[in-house]
């Protein structure tokens, strides 16, 4: 029982970070119908930058986030402007083909910059833990959880308050409809690529302490994203949140279970299932 | 055979065949393994382009999961030849009845689903092969990977036709398997199937309409291409005599496949071979550094200079890089592929002229 | 014996209903019209006999065949064939190509398909563009080939939904006069239409549908004299 109640907390600590990876995906998914197969690449960007911010100028992962999410965000910005606004309209397959392309160029980029040398960023709290009722709770985790609890709870915020977030959702409810309606269409999928990437950025931050870091880091996490995109109902916000953590849960208990190398397989098959049984997602229609 | 031909103009059949000979007699001519070992590598890739081209290019059916037939054929063969001493040239079948077996229970699960979703399941579905792959120790030897030895010499009766010992056996049949496919593709595209395929491709609910049955057609389709693919990788695991889950049943080498195809032109007989004819040479330059090194020889850069230091370290693994600079230019300005810009400018100075 | 029998087909969508027990009969070589406003649940009337849904409830007996649990390839083998509310051309491939994939639901031979795609291209006056891209075709054109296409199948019912849609008075015109030369040839069909003047002049027989249900059914003449109908139309609009 300990082993389960262990597993299941670790798979929630983790569950919250593969949630904003997710969530980031599916705000991606919701406004422009482009599944983004970067996103894992952005999320190897992020943790490269925390790495340097942290090896250079001694800034802590974990406050490196200020700085990470502007940047990213800008880059996320730029990358829609020059290359995803140019094939909104096309074949599905090629929107694909051409996030697989920009992911090959930054993972490159950066091993060509850095090598491909996995890289390890240890601080003085990366190994520690601390024990209540007998379950041992890393404390980077523990941080990482209630950083993206925060983070999560103000993009919420975002979405449901303020003017932007209300037409970023409008324009992924309908596209044309929000165009009609005087929304800055364009301007909006800028914003919420620059939304998702900031965010897979603020997960590759998070995750620094506790990861590898190097140049092919992201493609797991692409292929994580997906799974959590797809089981919350693409575009779902809400299902992205809940399926992140189901995520991270199952992985952590399928680990202990059928042994850490089969995981990931569980995380697929569950995958499978649910793009079988209900392709809805598990949140069905919900949109963002 | 006249009724074969008929859709095939004088000239261009003359132009083919000559094409054939001469490369029958290439290496007759060319010493050079390096030339040899290239166009071998041409020639997996073609073959697995055009494999994947008959789904993805003529059926519509964009699977980024091409890895789990090439994979099947390249480790099927691998470990009858290193654990069961089970030869290759008869292993390649095993692996294509593998890769048939593997196609149609992959094909019952993804073909329910359209568009990205099917995108998604099927790298989904490699990537559990890639993983069993890693697990089973026992039976792929995991991470590791398989070492082929040495492969038993081919004999028809008491005398050996080819020991394999050099880079002729495996151009052979690297250009037997190359014809293979493309007469496949042509007979496939003069035939009802192939219509049925395009028309599937085209508006999967009109074709229903018409009388297709999705299920069966996408099916065949999915099971030609894998087995097709499944030779690929079979002749790869023996010429280059080393597998292992990161190269054979990577998602990277899903995407080279689909790549092939896009750079040259889905959907045409042709289009595969172009993207291959542009792809492996290039990668190979910078990958055995050809580009650094003659940077460095005439002069331009010195050897001793931090950046001489970074192109030859470094320079050799840029040709990934390549790759995604590619697909992103052909994705924004030539989508229709080298030959489809190739026809768009020829036709446009056509224009231009009347 | 009618050529098909609709029996009590209810279609719901979550709680909302398209169709609720709707029930009618076909004769065979006759013209039957569909009408209804709009959202009266006609499409998915085609779509619930063809295949594409599976009705809630009901059944649909075709040439004395249950077509329960039929997917729409086996529907069109069986003689039972429909075009698109919006054209779906196959638009990569040319005319003659287009047919011809209808075609070879009858032969496994192109160049007979090839024949029989001609014969039916020459039915619906597209001669003169058999080489052309089908996605290049002005609309007009396209609905023609949607029926040259359907009829390469050789179907003893042919359910047409809205081919005078978007066409100019001379076009539609063009197409009365095809349905009716398909009439001629023994074809029994099933058209939705919004053009009451022409649903008027061709159709044998008319249903009604108004929110899902059967509203009326019967001869033109008594459809326009049926001040239900009226009701539901003038109420609609």
């Amino acid at each position: 029982m300990t082993i389960f109640m262990q597993s299941l907390i670790s798979g929630i600590l983790i569950g919250g970070v593969y949630a904003l990876i997710g969530i980031g995906m599916t705000i991606i998914f919701g406004v422009m119908r482009v599944i983004n197969f970067a996103h894992g690449d952005l999320l190897m960007l992020g943790m490269y930058g925390t790495f340097y911010l942290f090896t250079l100028f001694n800034i802590d992962p974990f406050i490196s986030i200020v700085v990470i999410i502007p940047l990213m965000f800008l880059y996320g910005g730029f990358l829609q402007k020059m290359f995803i606004n140019r094939i909104l309209g096309t074949l599905p397959q090629n929107q694909i083909l051409l996030t697989i392309g920009l992911g090959l160029v930054m993972s490159n980029s950066v091993m060509l910059a850095f090598t491909s040398d996995y890289k390890i960023l240890s601080t003085s709290y990366s190994s520690s833990s601390f024990d209540i009722l007998g379950i041992s709770i890393s404390t980077p985790l523990l941080i990482s959880f209630a950083i993206t609890a925060v983070i999560t709870v103000a993009l919420y915020w975002f979405l449901l308050k303020t003017d932007t977030g209300q037409a970023i959702r409008a324009t992924a409810q309908d596209r044309e409809a929000a165009q009609l309606m005087g929304i800055n269409v364009k301007r909006m999928s800028i914003i919420a690529f620059g939304l998702g990437a900031s965010l897979a950025g603020a997960a590759g931050a998070l995750i620094s302490p506790t990861y590898y870091i190097f140049p092919q880091v992201g493609s797991t996490f692409t292929l994580k994203a997906f799974v959590i995109t797809v089981l919350g109902g693409m575009g779902s916000i809400v299902g992205a949140t809940l399926s992140g953590i189901l995520i991270g849960v199952a992985e952590s208990i399928g680990g202990v279970y059928f042994g850490a190398g089969w995981k990931e397989v569980v995380v697929f098959v569950l995958f499978l299932l649910v793009l079988l049984l209900k392709p809805s997602g598990l949140m069905g229609k919900s949109n963002v | 055979m006249k009724p074969l031909f008929k859709n095939i103009g004088v000239l261009p059949a003359m132009a083919g065949l000559v094409v054939i000979v001469l490369l029958f007699l290439l290496p007759r001519f060319v010493e050079s393994t390096y030339a040899l070992h290239i166009m071998i590598l041409i020639f997996i890739s073609i073959v697995m382009g055009s494999s994947w081209n008959l789904l993805g290019g003529y059926t519509g059916q964009y699977s980024v999961g091409h890895c789990a037939y090439f994979g099947m054929g390249a480790y099927t063969t691998m470990m009858l030849m290193q654990f069961r001493q089970v030869p290759p040239w008869l292993g390649i079948w095993v692996g294509m009845a593998v890769a048939l077996l593997v196609a149609l229970i992959i094909g019952s699960i993804c073909f329910r689903l359209r568009g990205p979703y099917f995108v998604l399941a099927s790298i989904a579905v490699a990537e559990i092969f890639r993983v069993s792959a890693l697990n089973l120790k026992d039976l792929t030897n995991g991470a590791e990977g398989i070492l082929a030895t040495d492969i038993p010499p081919l004999k028809i009766g008491g005398t050996i036709i080819t020991d394999f010992s050099s880079k002729v056996p495996f151009y052979y049949t690297g250009l037997v398997f190359v014809l293979l496919v493309i007469l496949v593709t042509w007979l496939l595209q003069n035939s009802k199937l192939g219509y049925y395929f395009q028309a599937i491709r085209e508006d999967q609910d009109a074709a229903h309409s018409l009388g297709i049955s999705l299920t069966i057609y996408k099916n065949v389709a999915l099971s030609i291409s894998a087995v097709l693919t499944s030779l690929a990788g079979s002749l790869y695991a023996v010429y280059v005599g080393f597998i292992d889950p990161s190269t054979v049943l990577a998602l990277d080498l899903s995407v080279q496949i689909v790549l092939i195809c896009i750079i040259g032109g889905i959907g045409t007989i042709f289009g595969p071979v172009i993207g291959a004819l542009v792809l492996v040479p290039l990668s190979e330059a910078l990958r055995s550094n050809v580009i650094g090194e003659s940077l460095i020889n005439s002069g331009v850069v010195s050897a001793d200079s931090a950046f001489g230091g970074f192109l030859t370290e470094n320079l050799s693994h840029a040709h990934v890089l390549i790759y995604g600079v590619l697909v992103v230019v052909v994705i924004l300005f030539m989508p229709d592929g080298v030959l489809g810009f190739a026809k768009k400018l020829a036709f446009g100075k056509r224009k231009e002229a009347a | 014996m009618p050529i098909l029998e609709i029996k009590h087909i209810s279609k719901f969508f979550g709680g909302l209903s398209a169709n609720s027990d709707v029930s009618f009969e076909i004769g065979h070589g006759m013209i039957m019209g569909l009408i209804g406003p709009n959202g009266a649940g006609k499409t998915t009337l085609f779509n619930c006999i063809t295949g594409y849904y599976p009705p809630s409830r009901g059944d649909v007996v075709f040439d004395g065949r249950s077509m329960h649990g039929l997917q729409p390839d086996k529907v069109c083998k069986l003689g039972m064939a429909r075009t698109w509310q919006k054209v779906r051309p196959l638009a990569g491939m040319s005319v003659v190509d287009n047919v011809m994939v209808g075609a070879l639901c009858r032969t496994n031979s192109l160049k007979k398909a090839r024949d029989m795609a001609m014969e039916q291209i020459m039915v619906v006056g597209l001669g003169h563009r058999s080489g052309f891209l089908a996605g290049g075709l002005p609309i007009g054109e396209r609905k023609k080939l949607e029926v040259a296409r359907v009829l390469a199948t050789q179907p003893k019912l042919l359910l047409l939904d809205e081919v005078m849609g978007g066409l100019n008075p001379a076009e539609s015109e063009e197409l009365i006069q095809l349905i009716l030369a398909i009439k001629n040839l023994g074809i029994t069909q099933m058209v939705i239409e919004h053009d009451m003047k022409a649903i008027m002049r061709i159709s044998d027989r008319i249903v009604v549908l108004n929110s899902g249900e059967k509203l009326a059914e019967g001869t033109p003449r008594e459809i326009v004299g049926n001040p239900y109908v009226v009701a539901a139309y003038l109420g609609s609009e």
